[in-house]
């Protein structure tokens, strides 16, 4: 009896115990303890920039699920960090590093094509924020609003999932929201990319737009953008650079197989051209040569 | 080890994070995610190279409101360390009796639930979402088809931080 009983112990204990942890348990708190440990590689990320002198902003990620309800965290994967161009060779060379190799940060020369502001004005807008004993540079939620949708459209639209960065920071955007500083201060083209984003969101994500200064004067979404969209979003095949395909054929050849023709979004994004209803056939060509020539040399 | 010995906790490396009765511990050098109930966590909260396994047994039996055998602290312990939780792993005696064995005892003999430290493992879903091949060591750029990450595989070879 007591072997028995002591068996029983052992199975509810420990065979209990791991098949609790097997279920929904489990889940929750590997996306916790994942959740921690990003935390931990971002003050770390900081920390080692700053180390140096330099300070970097952070971009997308943990500052774009700032926005996010409580009940629907957004989930990391890397570490995008912008740092001043001039002292970008200097930060590549931190984050090469044996301990900013660990870090999975993805740095960037200022903002790239992701903004036309200014590294001073962006910078001089920017925010700290705290986290536990860490201090998170992030960009203004004017500027952040803006960075994100051209980002989203320089991938093509490709990624549904990360559209809702633009809808909750919309949602969710703090009182006194700037709009003019998000929407007239880099430009025409970048407004209407901006607008049309948004009424991406509010079209596929049900983001509610009633309370926008610029309700009645939303833009339509160019018809190119949208059947762009719904092809993206069959096909479920994310942009890879080439150079991460090599030696796996099937995937190198669904990657050129991608690129042509090129996605219109982003071709006419890398190209800097209007969101109007004109076809996009010059800015695809356009953009496929020149994207040839960069991979040329 | 002897009971007259003191275990250390390791420190460094880790992130740890509690919930509620537990306690989660992430190895930054393995890349393992472990879950420790709350008798193997107080166990290990209290290995602060002061307490022998004597002392450490005489807290948790306070805390936990139950007779504490020695036999249970020597179980936290044999698994902290299999874990690598402790800063020393030494090879620990159950006096030639099987885990098991030691386990059926404790639970015959006390109230205080049994030790355990379980690993996390990687939810389904996210393995199905992020099957991407990090083709150059780690940390690697990903190449994947289904990738969340473009730039970076984790220590684990996984696309995520």
């Amino acid at each position: 009896m007591a072997k028995f009983s002591g068996g029983l112990c052992y199975y509810y204990f420990e065979v209990g115990f791991f098949l609790d942890l097997a279920e929904k348990k489990n889940d929750d708190y590997w996306y916790l303890l994942q959740t921690r440990v990003f935390e931990e590689k971002l003050k770390g990320a900081f920390e080692l920039l700053r180390g140096e002198g330099i300070e970097p902003i952070l971009i997308k990620g943990w500052a774009a699920g700032l926005f996010y309800p409580e009940e629907k965290k957004r989930r990391y994967t890397d570490i995008d960090l912008c740092v001043e161009p001039e002292s970008f060779e200097r930060a590549l060379n931190l984050v090469r590093s044996e301990r900013g190799s660990r870090l999975g940060i993805d740095l960037h020369r200022g903002l790239r094509n992701l903004d036309v502001l200014p590294w001073e004005d962006l910078f001089g807008n920017s925010r700290v924020l705290k986290m536990g004993d860490g201090a998170i540079r992030v960009l203004r939620p004017e500027d952040h609003l803006r960075v994100l949708a051209v980002h989203w459209l320089v991938d093509g639209g490709e990624n549904r999932e990360r559209l809702w960065d633009i809808f909750y920071l919309v949602k969710n955007r703090p009182e006194g929201f700037d709009w003019d500083r998000c929407l007239n201060s880099a430009g025409e083209k970048r407004r209407l990319w901006v607008l049309c984003t948004i009424e991406v969101a509010r079209k596929h994500l049900g983001l509610e737009v009633g309370d926008l200064p610029f309700a009645e004067r939303m833009p339509q979404i160019p018809g190119w953008m949208e059947r762009t969209l719904k092809k993206e979003w069959r096909s479920g095949v994310p942009l890879i650079p080439l150079r991460y395909c090599r030696g796996d054929l099937p995937l190198l050849f669904k990657q050129i197989r991608k690129r042509i023709p090129p996605n219109p979004i982003q071709a006419t994004v890398d190209l800097e051209g209007d969101f109007d209803e004109k076809r996009r056939f010059f800015y695809q060509l356009r953009n496929f040569f020149r994207r040839l020539i960069v991979a040329g040399r | 080890m002897k009971s007259s010995e003191t275990p250390v906790a390791r420190k460094n490396g880790l992130v740890v994070q509690e919930v509620a009765d537990e306690v989660l511990v992430y190895d930054l050098d393995t890349n393992k995610a472990h879950c420790l109930n709350e008798t193997a966590a107080m166990v290990w909260r209290n290995c602060d190279g002061t307490r022998t396994v004597s002392d450490i047994s005489k807290v948790v039996e306070g805390k936990l409101g139950g007779k504490v055998n020695e036999d249970l602290i020597w179980l936290a312990l044999d698994q902290l360390g299999e874990k690598d939780l402790l800063e020393e792993k030494r090879e620990l005696s159950f006096s030639g009796r099987s885990r098991r064995e030691v386990i059926r005892k404790i639970g015959l003999a006390t109230a205080v639930a049994i030790p355990l430290v379980a690993s996390l493992t990687t939810p389904t879903s996210v393995l199905a979402a992020a099957s991407c091949a990090c083709t150059a060591g780690n940390p690697a750029p990903c190449a994947a088809t289904t990738c969340p990450s473009t730039t970076n595989c984790n220590l684990a070879g996984q696309c995520a931080p």
